[in-house]
C-alpha cells in the first residue's frame, strides 16, 4: 500500500460529508447563542445597573479576544477544572458563548432601534416589562434583526473551522486529514473552501435580500 | 359598618386616604432636573374630577414634561404627585395602578405598527386588565365607532392617514377605561386639514365629562373646552385661569408676548 494515495472521488466525498459536523456545530452554537444572546441583549438594555454591567463585560471579553483564544481557553480550562478532554464539548461550549456575546450585541442594537415612543406608549397603557418586551419591543426588534443575524450566522459557520485546531473533526480538520494522506493541498483545501462557500453563499444572498426588503419596508 | 371597613381597607391598599377627594390630580412642590437643567420648578397643580385643563407655552417650557410626570413616564426629583388617591412618589404598585387609570395620546401617535388597529386597541385590556378577547374586541369596536373609524379596524397603522392614526390612538387609550386623559400636543404632527377631525374627537370626549389635561397650541380648542388654561415658561407655571381671564386679561408679561406671537 503506497504511503501517499491520490486525491480521488472517495476523498472528495469524505470531505463533503464532513460538512455535516460543521453544520451540526454551527447549528448548536447558533441555537445556544440564540438563547444566550437574547438573555445578554435583555440584560444589556435593563434599567438596573448591575445586569447591564455584567452583560457589557461579557460582550467586551468576547469581542476583544480572538475566537481561537476563546476556543483554547474553554478547551484547556475545562481540562483544568477536571473535565476529560473532549473537543466536541469544548467546541460547542466555546462557540455557544461566542455566539451569545455577538448575537447579544447585535440584538441589543435592534432593541434600541425600536423608537422610544413604542415603549412609552406601551408603558402608558399600563403594560409592564414582560408584556412590553414580548408584544411590543421584541416583535419589532426581530424584524430589524433578521438580516444582521443571518450575516452573523455566515461568520459563525466560517469560524467553526477553528475547531479543527483542538481536534474536532469537522470540514477543515477532515481536509487536513485527507491532505496528510494525499498531499494534494491545493485540491484538498480548494474542495474544503468550495464546501464552505456552498454553505455560506446562499445565506449571504438571503441576508442581503432581507436587508433590501427591510430598508424598503422602513422607508415606505 | 362593613362598607366603612371596605372603604378603609381600599384606601389602605391604595396607600393614601384621599381617594374620595374631589382632586383627581394633585402636584405639590414638584421639581425635576435633566442634569443641570431645571425642567420643572415648584409645580403646584390640582385638577378636579371632570376638569379640562389646557397647558400652553413656548417649546422647552416643561409642559410635556409636566403631563408625562402624571403617569410617571418621567420621574421627579422631589415633591409629591397624587393621582386619584394613589401617591406616585410612594412607589410600590401605585405607579402601575395610575398608568392603568390614565390614558395618554402622543404627538407622534405611537401606534404599534406590527398590529392591526383592533389589536392595538385590545392588547392592553387583555394583558393588563385580563379582559377576554371577545369582550376587548367589543369594547374596541365601540370606541372606534366613537372616534368615527370603525371601518379601519382590520387595517395596519401605516395604511391610515395621520388624523386617523391619532383617532385610533385616542380609542386605544379609551379602551382601558381611563379616569384621566393626557394629551401631549396631539395635533402638532398633523397636516392642517387633519387637525379638525382630531380636535372634534377631543371635544366630544370633553363633553362626555372626561378629565383631560392637554398640552396644545390650539387656542381655539382651549377657548372652547378648557375650564382652566395654564401658561408655562422655563419650567414654571406663570399663569392659570379660565379662558376668558387668560385670553381676555393676561397678567404675566411673558404670557402677553406669547399670546401676541401665536395669534
Amino acid at each position: 500500500m503506497p504511503l501517499i494515495r491520490p486525491f480521488g472521488i472517495n476523498e472528495f466525498w469524505i470531505i463533503v460529508f464532513a460538512a455535516q459536523w460543521t453544520i451540526a456545530l454551527s447549528a448548536i452554537a447558533f441555537a445556544g447563542g440564540g438563547i444566550g444572546g437574547l438573555l445578554i441583549a435583555l440584560l444589556r438594555v435593563s434599567d438596573a445597573k448591575w445586569p447591564r454591567l455584567v452583560a457589557t463585560g461579557f460582550i467586551r471579553v468576547f469581542q476583544g479576544t480572538p475566537l481561537l483564544m476563546q476556543l483554547f481557553l474553554v478547551f484547556f480550562g475545562m481540562n483544568i477544572m477536571g473535565f476529560a478532554i473532549n473537543p466536541w464539548l469544548a467546541a460547542t461550549v466555546a462557540f455557544t458563548l461566542h455566539a451569545s456575546a455577538f448575537l447579544g450585541e447585535i440584538w441589543r442594537g435592534c432593541i434600541e432601534a425600536v423608537p422610544p415612543g413604542q415603549r412609552e406608549a406601551a408603558t402608558a397603557l399600563g403594560l409592564r416589562y414582560y408584556n412590553r418586551m414580548r408584544y411590543i419591543i421584541l416583535p419589532q426588534a426581530s424584524k430589524i434583526a433578521v438580516a444582521p443575524t443571518v450575516g452573523f450566522l455566515v461568520q459563525l459557520i466560517k469560524g467553526t473551522s477553528l475547531a479543527a485546531i483542538i481536534g474536532f473533526t469537522e470540514l477543515t480538520r477532515q481536509g487536513q486529514i485527507i491532505n496528510n494522506a494525499t498531499f494534494s493541498p491545493f485540491l484538498v483545501f480548494g474542495t474544503v473552501a468550495a464546501v464552505y462557500f456552498v454553505l455560506c453563499w446562499p445565506l449571504s444572498v438571503l441576508a442581503r435580500r432581507m436587508e433590501i426588503r427591510f430598508s424598503r419596508a422602513t422607508t415606505r | 359598618m362593613t362598607e366603612v371597613n371596605a372603604n378603609a381597607s381600599a384606601a389602605a391598599t391604595r396607600g393614601t386616604s384621599d381617594a374620595a377627594s374631589p382632586w383627581v390630580v394633585r402636584m405639590e412642590g414638584v421639581n425635576k432636573w435633566y442634569g443641570e437643567f431645571h425642567a420643572l420648578k415648584n409645580i403646584e397643580l390640582s385638577v378636579k374630577r371632570g376638569e379640562r385643563i389646557v397647558i400652553c407655552g413656548p417649546s422647552g417650557s416643561g409642559k410635556s414634561t409636566l403631563i408625562r410626570c402624571i403617569n410617571q413616564l418621567e420621574t421627579i426629583k422631589n415633591g409629591r404627585i397624587v393621582v386619584d388617591g394613589h401617591d406616585l412618589t410612594a412607589g410600590g404598585r401605585n405607579v402601575d395602578i395610575v398608568r392603568q387609570e390614565t390614558g395618554m395620546v402622543f404627538q407622534q401617535f405611537n401606534l404599534f405598527p406590527h398590529m392591526t388597529v383592533l389589536e392595538n386597541c385590545t392588547l392592553a385590556p387583555m394583558k393588563v386588565r385580563g379582559v377576554s378577547k371577545a369582550e376587548a374586541e367589543k369594547t374596541a369596536r365601540k370606541f372606534l365607532e366613537r372616534v368615527r373609524i370603525p371601518e379601519q379596524a382590520e387595517k395596519y397603522p401605516a395604511q391610515l392617514s395621520g388624523g386617523q392614526q391619532q383617532r385610533v390612538a385616542i380609542a386605544r387609550a379609551l379602551c382601558m377605561n381611563p379616569k384621566i386623559m393626557l394629551f401631549d400636543e396631539p395635533t402638532s404632527a398633523l397636516d392642517p386639514e387633519m387637525v379638525k377631525e382630531v380636535l372634534d374627537t377631543m371635544i366630544d370626549l370633553a363633553k362626555e365629562g372626561m378629565t383631560m389635561l392637554c398640552v396644545t397650541h390650539e387656542m381655539g380648542f382651549a377657548r372652547q373646552v378648557a375650564d382652566r388654561v395654564i401658561f408655562m415658561d422655563r419650567g414654571e407655571i406663570l399663569e392659570m385661569g379660565t379662558p376668558d381671564e387668560f385670553f381676555g386679561n393676561p397678567k404675566n408679561e411673558r404670557l402677553k408676548i406669547f399670546l401676541g406671537q401665536i395669534s
